[in-house]
Formats: structure tokens, C-alpha cells, sequence
């Protein structure tokens, strides 16, 4: 998945219905921006699309026999991806609409298992478009709205107009619970500048070296145990390798399900390059990153989103790893 | 800065491209399917090509898109497009839109007998040579790939969980039965004798139905998908891309269970893009992910010859005229080889 200029980048638009998901993407598709973007919609969705190339598709989610108990893919995807990349116009990006109840999961695992997808596509970023107004019990009513601001790159809070400060304070509060590490954007109208959303590259691995540590806060109070929460770990401490490989494959094999997303920069005891990870749900997409920077401190952290993380004695297992 | 390309060894073009033509289109080769002793090819940019023998290649401007899929009818072509088009073209050139699907892509087409069937998302639209109303055969989730067997009275249709096969009976009335498997399934073809039936999975392995007992296997151990796979005509093998070898399942006798392939290697531990069986012969051309084709005699060991050298692109279309006089190679830069077959 790493990024290369063969790659053509998929922009992935989740958001409940009527956050504004179809203005951002007329707002996208007519600025004068001289890019061909191809546009995948699902039938469901809202209508009034102006693009030459908008691909209607079934979301499809389907089970992968490669077992990885919760692998899911989107076929419809696989199927049109794989025909977009034989047109004779080479495009800039692709947009894909989810709808307003998907899980942005089967999207984001399509571009790890399926080898033609990734080879000729890479997963840019996802963008959540959320309601200012309706987020909040849309949160409460629907796991989905959580898994999407869960594995949001980018959350644009629309209709900041139509709320007060403390009611927009309220939301984002909610929104940085479930996933700190999204960059919250507020608009009204999707009124966005498209570099904030486009070309990101934010599943490639590089950026998971953007993760601040002083951005990592950790135990955030939640309210229900089917809460998405998030956790995140520091130490100086070089790791053993074997000992984390060892814990870490154990706990997405037995946890993966309620492990929505992860990111880590591991220093490891013995080695002189950084490693970097990164992954979704049991899959993971890790490599050595170059050296350590010169006359800067190493140190290990790792971040969390998911359900039920509490119970997965992830402070006491990472604690483990620390070499002797 | 120039390269210097003088460090580099020349290699000699094959005897097939010195006798032959090249052309470089630079637009991705998606199909191509062979009308009596003319081939015609299917491009990313919506246009068909008619190769013939002795003239000038015919340019058709045939979908606003790509030409994902297509099949031979006849003295016409049918071609499926992701303009949502379903066209039927003649040899000079005639397009007859027989259907527009819009904003739905056309993604697969098929023909057989005169009747014709495409799919576009989760149905499949027939159209008896008699008719001109279609008749639609639903499924649960998108199609696959389709496919009738060679007298036309049974039709597969791959889909996620298995195959919907339908069967005409002698009052022309459709009915389907189900071949289960978990998976996605996508190509679906029969065998020419019509005793099994294969699809290739999202995981990189076959699927095989027999279907006089409808035993079922899978044969794996590919390195990736299999999107092009090929029996010979007397049903003997079949052979599949997938591998660094073009593996030949062998399916005489009680068929591939409990037997090992035949392997056929090639230089440079290149993937197999594309096979296409030689007519009439235990012989297969294989195309490699480097734009290198072979045809390899499957029975004997050590009897490949090289048909084209490297193009960097994949190999995407092969195909031989009816009178195994004229040969043409695709691949995903657009690079055409079209040549005579025999030493004149």
C-alpha cells in the first residue's frame, strides 16, 4: 500500500444522510480545479451528481475466505476500480460515496487484500461528513456513525451555522472521543478547501510519523461499554521484537473485531531503523521506515480506536514488550 | 539527459514479429475475439479494431468509455461498455445499440446461436434469436461473469456465494438451479464437452463443479487471481494464468482430483497474465505480465517457442483466426502484434 505515482488516489466520502456528503461532492467536482475525478455512487444515495464519470454501484460487502474472521471487502469496488484503471484518460483521484449506514471498514480493507486494487489505486484518506446539528444522537442511535467518525482521516462538521458555541463545543468533545487523531474541519455548506481533503495520503505509512506524542492523550470516560473509544501508549524503553511481533499478532487475531484502527512507530531494541505500522480491523500494513533522525530521542507509541479496549490489558501487554 | 542504451543487449525480434505487424496504440487492450479469419479488439478508450488478413485494420468508435467486454455472433461482434452500452457491431463497421443500461456499466456479454445475453449489475438480459424483447434472469448480488455451454441450452451466471445455473428446457422455459460455494466468483466458464464447469474466485484459486454429480473442488495454490483461463478443445486440459507457470489442469478421464498439473515454466519468473488454447491442439499460448508470449506444446516437455519478445505491459488479449492462419497479441500499453502463424 505503500504510495507510488502509479497509484491513482481514492478519496473514500462516509457520513450519515443529510450531512451534506452530495454538496461536498458537487463543491469538489465544480471547482475549476482542471482534474478528472471519477465519482462512485451508490443507488441510494442522494441524487443531483454533475459529473461525466459517475459510476453507479451496489455496495456489496463481501467475506474473504483467507481466514481473517472479520475480513470483509467491497466487491462492487474491486470490480470498478479494476475497470477504471483500463480507460485510456488517466484519472487524478477517485471519489467513493458510501452510504449514509455503511461501514467505511469493507471499503478500507478492499485496498489491503486485493492485490490488483493495490497495485494500481492506494487508499488516500477518509472523510466523514458529520451533521453539527444531529451527530450527537446520531452517535447515541448508530454504531455506524461512531465506526465512521472511528476511521475518519478527516471529519468536516458541517452546519456550524445552525448551532450555538456550547452545542458545537458538545459535539466536537464527542467527536475527539471517539477518535482524537482525525482533523475536525468546521464548514457550513462543505465549504472546504479541497488540498484540506484531497491527495492526503493519510493511510500511507509516512504519515503515521505525523502522530504527535503530546497529541496522545490516554483513558478518556465514556458512557456506554459499546462506546468507540480510543487509547494510546509511550515508552522510551526500546521493545524486544519477538515479544511485541508475538503480543501484537495475538491480539488482532482474538480482539481484531473490536479493533477499528490502529497506527504505531516501534523502536525496537537492536535495530537502527524506525517501524511503522498501520492497520484496519487484523490487517496491517507495516515496514521499516529509515533511520531513527539524528540527535532525537526514540521511543515507541501506538494508538488505539475501537470498542471495548478496557478489557484487552493493552497497557499491561505493551508494558511486556519493553526489552530487559 | 540521454540514456545510453548501447549497454544494453539488442535482442532480436522474433521470427513472428519480423513477418508480422506492430502497432503501438497506447491505449489499454482490454478484449479481443476472433470472427472467422478477422479478430476484432476492444480498447479502453471505447474503440474496436478489426485486424484482417492482406487489409488495413477497420477503427470503430463504438463506446464513450471502456469496451470491458466482448463476444463474437456470428458475422458480429457484441461489445459491453461503461457507458452502460450493449452493442452489436457488424464486421464493416454497422453499430446496432440493442441496449442502454445509462449510468449501469455493460460487464459482461455473451453469445451463442444467435441468442445473446449481457449483464450489467445484478442481471442478466437474454434476448432469444427470435426475439426482441429480453428476458431477465435476477440474482442476489452483481454478476460475475456469464457463460453458455457450446449448444446453448444452459447458461452459468457467477455471483458472490456461487453459480446460478440456468437451464432452457424444450418449450424454451428457463428455470436455475444453484452451485454453492463461499466466495466471490467471477469468470465462469464450461467445459467444450460440457461436463464441468469452472470460476475463478477473489482468492486465488479455481472452483470446478462436475456436473453430472455435482462433486465440486478446488484447485489452488496460485500466487495471484486468475482472471484468464482456457480449455483445450478436446476438453483434455485446462489451462490457467495465475502462476510463474501456465498450469494445465488435466481433466481426460475422471478429471484433475487427485492429480498434479502440468507446470510449464518460462524465463524470468514473470506471472502468466493470459492463455489462450491453440485450436485442435494439446498447445497453449501464454502470455506473461512483461508482454512476452510463448506457445507451448502441453504434453511434451521442453516444446515452447517464443511468439513475441518483452513489451513491459501485460499481456491482455491473444487471439487466432479460425483457419489458425493469423495470430493477434494485446497488451495492457496497447501494444499490437498481428501475425501469420505458419512460415510461409
Amino acid at each position: 500500500m505503500e504510495a507510488s505515482n502509479k497509484q491513482v488516489p481514492v478519496t473514500v466520502l462516509t457520513g450519515f444522510l443529510g450531512a451534506g456528503k452530495t454538496t461536498l461532492l458537487n463543491r469538489i467536482l465544480t471547482e475549476q480545479h482542471g482534474k478528472k475525478y471519477a465519482v462512485i455512487v451508490n443507488e441510494f444515495g442522494e441524487q443531483g451528481i454533475d459529473n461525466d464519470l459517475v459510476v453507479d454501484a451496489d455496495e456489496e460487502v463481501f467475506e474473504m475466505n483467507n481466514g481473517c474472521i472479520c475480513c470483509t471487502v467491497r466487491g462492487d469496488l474491486i470490480r470498478i476500480l479494476s475497470g477504471l484503471m483500463k480507460r485510456a484518460d488517466k484519472l487524478d483521484a477517485i471519489i467513493v460515496e458510501t452510504t449514509g449506514l455503511a461501514d467505511p471498514a469493507p471499503v478500507a480493507q478492499t485496498f489491503f487484500v486485493d492485490q490488483d486494487v493495490a497495485d494500481r489505486t492506494k487508499l488516500d484518506a477518509i472523510v466523514t461528513v458529520a451533521d453539527a446539528v444531529h451527530l450527537s444522537t446520531q452517535l447515541t442511535d448508530h454504531h455506524e456513525a461512531e465506526e465512521q467518525i472511528a476511521f475518519a482521516d478527516v471529519v468536516l462538521l458541517n452546519k456550524i451555522d445552525l448551532v450555538d458555541e456550547s452545542g458545537l463545543n458538545i459535539v466536537k468533545d464527542r467527536i475527539k472521543k471517539i477518535n482524537p487523531f482525525a482533523k475536525i474541519i468546521n464548514t457550513k455548506k462543505c465549504g472546504v478547501a479541497l488540498n484540506e481533503i484531497l491527495d492526503l495520503d493519510a493511510f500511507s505509512l509516512k504519515r503515521v510519523l505525523d502522530v504527535e506524542p503530546d497529541f496522545l492523550t490516554s483513558d478518556h470516560d465514556h458512557e456506554h461499554d459499546d462506546d468507540v473509544t480510543s487509547l494510546s501508549f509511550v515508552t522510551d524503553t526500546p521493545l524486544d521484537m519477538e515479544k511485541f511481533q508475538d503480543w501484537f499478532s495475538k491480539l488482532l487475531q482474538t480482539k481484531g473485531q473490536d479493533i477499528l484502527r490502529t497506527k504505531g512507530i516501534l523502536d525496537f531494541k537492536g535495530e537502527s531503523d524506525r517501524y511503522v505500522f498501520q492497520g484496519v480491523h487484523m490487517l496491517m500494513d507495516a515496514s521499516p521506515m529509515g533511520k531513527w533522525p539524528e540527535g532525537k530521542d526514540r521511543s515507541s507509541r501506538l494508538v488505539f480506536i475501537g470498542r471495548n479496549l478496557e478489557n484487552m490489558n493493552l497497557k499491561e501487554g505493551f508494558e511486556n514488550c519493553k526489552s530487559a | 539527459m540521454k540514456a545510453d542504451t548501447s549497454q544494453f543487449p539488442q535482442l532480436d525480434k522474433t521470427k513472428f514479429e519480423q513477418r508480422g505487424k506492430e502497432f503501438e496504440f497506447g491505449i489499454p487492450i482490454t478484449n479481443s475475439v476472433c470472427l472467422g479469419n478477422s479478430i476484432a479488439v476492444g480498447f479502453g478508450d471505447g474503440t474496436v479494431r478489426i485486424f484482417r488478413s492482406g487489409k488495413n485494420s477497420k477503427t470503430i468508435k463504438a463506446h464513450n468509455g471502456v469496451v470491458l467486454s466482448m463476444a463474437e455472433d456470428g458475422n458480429n461482434i457484441l461489445t459491453g461498455g461503461d457507458d452502460g452500452r450493449f452493442l452489436k457491431i457488424s464486421i464493416d463497421g454497422q453499430i446496432n445499440e440493442i441496449y442502454n443500461f445509462g449510468t449501469r456499466w455493460v460487464d459482461h456479454v455473451e453469445a451463442i446461436n444467435g441468442n445473446i445475453a449481457c449483464s450489467s449489475g445484478k442481471d442478466v438480459y437474454y434476448w432469444a434469436k427470435t426475439s426482441n424483447q429480453p428476458k431477465i434472469f435476477s440474482h442476489n448480488s452483481t454478476v460475475g461473469g456469464l457463460s453458455f455451454d457450446t449448444k446453448g441450452r444452459r447458461l452459468a451466471v457467477s455471483r458472490y456465494g456461487g453459480i446460478t445455473l440456468w437451464k432452457k428446457d424444450y418449450t424454451n422455459k428457463w428455470t436455475s438451479s444453484n452451485l454453492l460455494w463461499k466466495g466471490s466468483h467471477n469468470k465462469v466458464i464450461f467445459s467444450k464437452d460440457g461436463k464441468y464447469l469452472i470460476s475463478s474466485m477473489q482468492e486465488n484459486q479455481l472452483h470446478c463443479w462436475r456436473l453430472k454429480d455435482k462433486i465440486d473442488f478446488a484447485m489452488s495454490g496460485y500466487g495471484s487471481k486468475i482472471k484468464s483461463f482456457s480449455f483445450t478443445d478436446n476438453s483434455k486440459y485446462l489451462a490457467t494464468s495465475g502462476a510463474i507457470d501456465a498450469i494445465c489442469w488435466p481433466f481426460d478421464g475422471d478429471g484433475p482430483m487427485g492429480r498434479k498439473p502440468v507446470c510449464i515454466p518460462y524465463v524470468g519468473n514473470k506471472k502468466v497474465s493470459f492463455v489462450e488454447t491453440f485450436p485442435n491442439e494439446n498447445a497453449v499460448f501464454t502470455g506473461l505480465s512483461d508482454g512476452s508470449v510463448f506457445l507451448s506444446e502441453i504434453d511434451k516437455e521442453d516444446n515452447t517457442i517464443i511468439i513475441r519478445s518483452f513489451t513491459e505491459h501485460e499481456v491482455s488479449a491473444i487471439s487466432i483466426t479460425n483457419d489458425c492462419s493469423n495470430l493477434l497479441i494485446g497488451d495492457m500499453g496497447g501494444n499490437i502484434l498481428w501475425t501469420s502463424v505458419w512460415d510461409n
